[in-house]
């Protein structure tokens, strides 16, 4: 196996890792000591950062049941982390039997995990890439196997981009990855923002409890969020706070503020 | 016993419990889907809550199916025991007379059902996940291996043609030698140089030479296949010949070898056909050193090339420790400067006319701590091949202009071989002037010699600095005038004062004068005599040694002589002193040979 030089040489299970912290966040245990630890300095300086992370979560499901209604049976799914309950492809193979999903993630562990829990299910794979080289991501050979570019994909880059600073260019990214797409396709986004919350220490204390990972935090407003969707048509409704994203219930949507997490989804037309 | 109730809602508390656990985990599904879940675990609670006799396994099933659902945190344990202590007899509408008895027993064994289930759980995924770390971990080691040993291969393996490269071929050759148990074994290595490759490259360009060289690397891979084969750098490859029994083997390689490279091959479109030249070297392993087998086929195989190249020479001691000894000279020059070990005799140059002294020749001698005085055939030619002539001509100019100037009447000049190097270097015309100031030693006292050959080049810098320095009335010498360099017009841009004619020439005056080769030199020397005296240039011939020569060229008309009928190179003061008597007595023709 070539190991791509942006990949550690070893494997650090004493360093955080934001996958396995976001798991533990979820009720998961797919974690270890430092994981734990991490998420619960965390959880002391943010007391919400669970219900964060499942209302991100609610917000992927919802997302791909919506993509799937609407045709999309193509699924990029970069900054997967660890695969815990409800994955894209479980959502999706439950509605659309024949929906190819690729799971993106830089971890290796998460990688790792992700390629047991597939197995050899032949609608889904994934590989260990970072989302900072989407050229590596379109042109590797297990995306290019699963993926037709010439009809729609849905790319999603749920609470990732809070992980990369603007010093990577995260429009110039997304340009990268839109340019690979066909008409149809969609893009789904989240991540942290504050706006909730500025008046509060509680972004200083993530800001240092994410410091120890691997991956420091690059908290954004809905205005920025909205900027990464250029190109694409806004999907109703636009950039909210994700629990306010297509409710299933008008009670799962109050105090949506909370939730700290802002996404939404943009569809390429032509 | 517990009766069913008139107003029975399971619904009701469905939709509760829904409402209690939400939002204590990550649910995978819509809220819809978990009222009917929880509904239907309603209905096996209420079912438990009835049963007769008591059935633990229903409590279990419960809560282990709660976990499988994912409502599996603490709080949703905690918020599930409370709705169903405070609404599911209610909501229900169960009667009993021990429904509390009851309900502590089901409580128990949900609670005991859940606990269990997502202790499984917990220790599954904590399975999972350290092992999906140890593959990661694994991979990583793997991948860090494989990129350690690409990196071992590129740092021993040549780029171009992915031949093993010095580095690698010096481990192989120092472990033949160094293998324990090996001493009887005998080993070999070929040296092997393409002849003429820069050709190649300066007329066909880099990439036809990098190709040319790709092929001759796959030819020898290909033909010493069972031979460790290297590329030392440039055209330069070794071939390893372990497990001799003697020179023929080597031998057999480097022919097969000399064959492969001297095949016709396409490269870039050109048929290329070249040969090259390989050094032998086939020995003990006993007692061998890699780098001193290294070197003597490298030697070996500059002497292939020196013998014209497209064959193989076997390495020679004896001509090797000859090499090794000139090197060591060379090598000991500079220190033998610093410390003094040259030192100058002089040879006086005779006027033939009235025997005067007109000029002393300055030669160089070096007393060499081990090998006694060496003559300037030893170490003069090593000194033009590394550069060190530079350094040594100047220090040689140096003392002579130093000791002349020392010199009582009468004083004559001092004539100090220049070499090509010296003439040809910036600042001849600095270097000569400055002397002459610091010793102040008058120009016209020093006569500089140069060689036909130094005047080959038809660079201008040389011929303006000679004449800056006749200029200044230093005198100009062409030294051995007659043997080198045939072509006269230099003598018309030169200012030249004097010719040396080479001692071969007069040489030939010691036979009798009816000899025909006597004839034939002494019309030659006439000839130079009457042309030098037409240009209005002395002329001095050296290698005078008896009487006779000395005569036939005084009639000739030759003006000055040097050898060793008018005194051998010694002592300046020997040299100075017996000039007066040498000016009587040449004059008498009672000179016997110099001494």
């Amino acid at each position: 196996m070539q190991r791509p030089d942006w990949a550690p040489d070893t494997i650090d299970i004493e360093r955080p890792s934001v996958a396995r912290m976001y798991d533990y966040y979820l009720g998961g245990s797919h974690n270890f000591a430092a994981d734990r630890a991490a998420a619960r300095a965390m959880m002391e300086a943010v007391p919400d950062a669970p219900l964060m992370a499942q209302a991100n979560r609610a917000f992927l499901r919802r997302v791909v049941q919506f993509l799937v209604d609407s045709g999309v049976r193509q699924f990029l799914d970069i900054g997967s982390g660890i695969p815990t309950v409800g994955n894209v492809h479980e959502i999706a193979h439950r509605i659309a039997p024949d929906a190819r999903v690729v799971y993106v993630d830089v971890d290796p562990v998460a990688v790792a995990h992700s390629r047991e829990i597939l197995g050899d299910n032949p609608g889904a794979t994934v590989i260990q890439e970072d989302l900072r080289r989407p050229a590596a991501i379109l042109a590797h050979p297990e995306v290019t196997r699963l993926i037709d570019f010439s009809q729609p994909v849905a790319v999603m880059i749920v609470a990732v981009l809070h992980f990369i600073p603007d010093s990577d260019r995260p429009e110039e990214i997304l340009r990268t990855l839109r340019a690979a797409l066909a008409p149809g396709s969609y893009l789904v986004l989240s991540q942290a923002s504050d706006e909730s919350r500025g008046h509060t220490g509680e972004r200083a204390e993530a800001e240092r409890v994410y410091r120890r990972t691997d991956n420091p935090l690059s908290i954004r407003d809905r205005a920025e969020l909205t900027a990464f969707f250029d190109g694409f048509e806004p999907v109703e409704p636009g950039v909210v706070w994700v629990p306010q994203w297509r409710p299933e219930t008008a009670e799962s949507a109050e105090d949506a503020e909370r939730a700290v997490f802002i996404g939404g989804v943009g569809r390429l037309g032509g | 016993m517990a009766e069913p109730a008139a107003t029975s809602c399971p619904g009701t508390f469905a939709r509760a419990w829904a409402k209690a656990v939400s939002g204590t985990s990550y649910l995978p599904m819509t809220q819809a889907q978990l009222e009917a879940l929880l509904h239907r675990l309603t209905g096996r609670l209420a079912g438990a809550l009835r049963a007769e006799p008591f059935d633990p396994r229903v409590g279990h099933q419960v809560g282990a199916e709660l976990v499988a659902a994912h409502i599996a945190s603490a709080e949703g344990l905690g918020r599930t025991v409370e709705v169903i202590q405070l609404r599911l007899v209610r909501d229900l509408g169960l009667v009993a007379d021990d429904v509390e008895d009851r309900m502590a027993r089901l409580l128990a064994t949900v609670t005991t059902g859940y606990a269990r289930a997502l202790r499984d759980r917990t220790l599954d995924e904590q399975e999972s996940i350290r092992r999906a770390a140890m593959t990661a971990r694994a991979q990583a080691e793997r991948a860090l291996r494989d990129s350690e040993a690409r990196f071992r291969h590129q740092a021993t393996h040549d780029p171009l043609t992915d031949l093993p490269n010095r580095t690698l071929f010096t481990e192989r050759l120092t472990a033949a030698i160094d293998r324990p148990g090996r001493g009887a074994d005998r080993i070999g290595v070929c040296f092997l140089d393409l002849d003429r490759f820069k050709v190649v490259n300066d007329s066909l360009g880099h990439q036809v030479g990098d190709a040319l060289l790709v092929s001759v690397a796959a030819r020898l891979r290909r033909t010493l296949g069972d031979h460790l084969v290297a590329r030392l750098g440039g055209d330069e490859f070794v071939v390893l010949v372990e497990r001799t029994t003697g020179t023929h083997d080597v031998v057999r390689v480097a022919e097969a070898a000399l064959a492969a490279v001297g095949e016709p091959a396409l490269v870039d479109g050109h048929e290329l056909t070249v040969s090259a030249s390989v050094g032998i070297v086939e020995r003990p392993v006993a007692g061998a050193s890699p780098v001193e087998l290294m070197r003597a086929a490298d030697s070996t195989l500059h002497w292939a090339k020196a013998a014209g190249g497209a064959r193989w020479s076997i390495f020679d001691p004896d001509r090797h420790r000859d090499e090794l000894d000139r090197y060591a000279l060379s090598a000991a020059i500079p220190a033998a400067i610093d410390r003094g070990e040259f030192y100058l005799d002089y040879q006086p140059l005779t006027s033939l006319r009235d025997g005067a002294l007109l000029g002393v020749e300055a030669l160089v001698r070096w007393r060499h701590p081990e090998l006694g005085v060496l003559r300037p055939d030893r170490f003069i030619g090593l000194a033009e091949e590394t550069g060190l002539i530079v350094w040594l001509g100047g220090w040689v100019l140096a003392e002579a202009c130093r000791e002349a100037e020392s010199w009582g009447a009468p004083a004559p000049f001092v004539s100090v071989n220049l070499a090509v190097r010296q003439v040809h270097r910036p600042g001849l015309v600095q270097e000569v002037g400055g002397l002459l100031r610091q010793t102040g030693l008058p120009p016209e006292r020093l006569q500089l010699e140069i060689t036909e050959s130094t005047m080959m080049s038809t660079a201008e810098e040389p011929v303006r600095a000679l004449r800056v320095l006749a200029d200044l009335g230093v005198r100009i010498a062409i030294d051995d005038f007659g043997t080198g360099y045939c072509n006269l017009a230099y003598l018309r841009d030169l200012p030249v004062t004097e010719l040396k004619v080479a001692g071969e020439f007069v040489a030939g005056l010691r036979a009798p004068v009816t000899d025909p080769t006597s004839r034939t030199d002494e019309r030659i020397l006439a000839s130079l005599v009457s042309l030098a005296h037409a240009l209005d240039l002395t002329v001095t011939a050296e290698g005078v040694e008896t009487e006779g020569q000395a005569d036939r060229l005084r009639a000739i008309g030759c003006d000055a002589g040097q050898g060793w009928y008018f005194g051998r190179p010694g002592p300046a003061a020997g040299c100075l002193d017996r000039s007066p008597a040498l000016s009587t007595l040449a004059g008498a023709g009672a000179v016997g040979s110099g001494g």
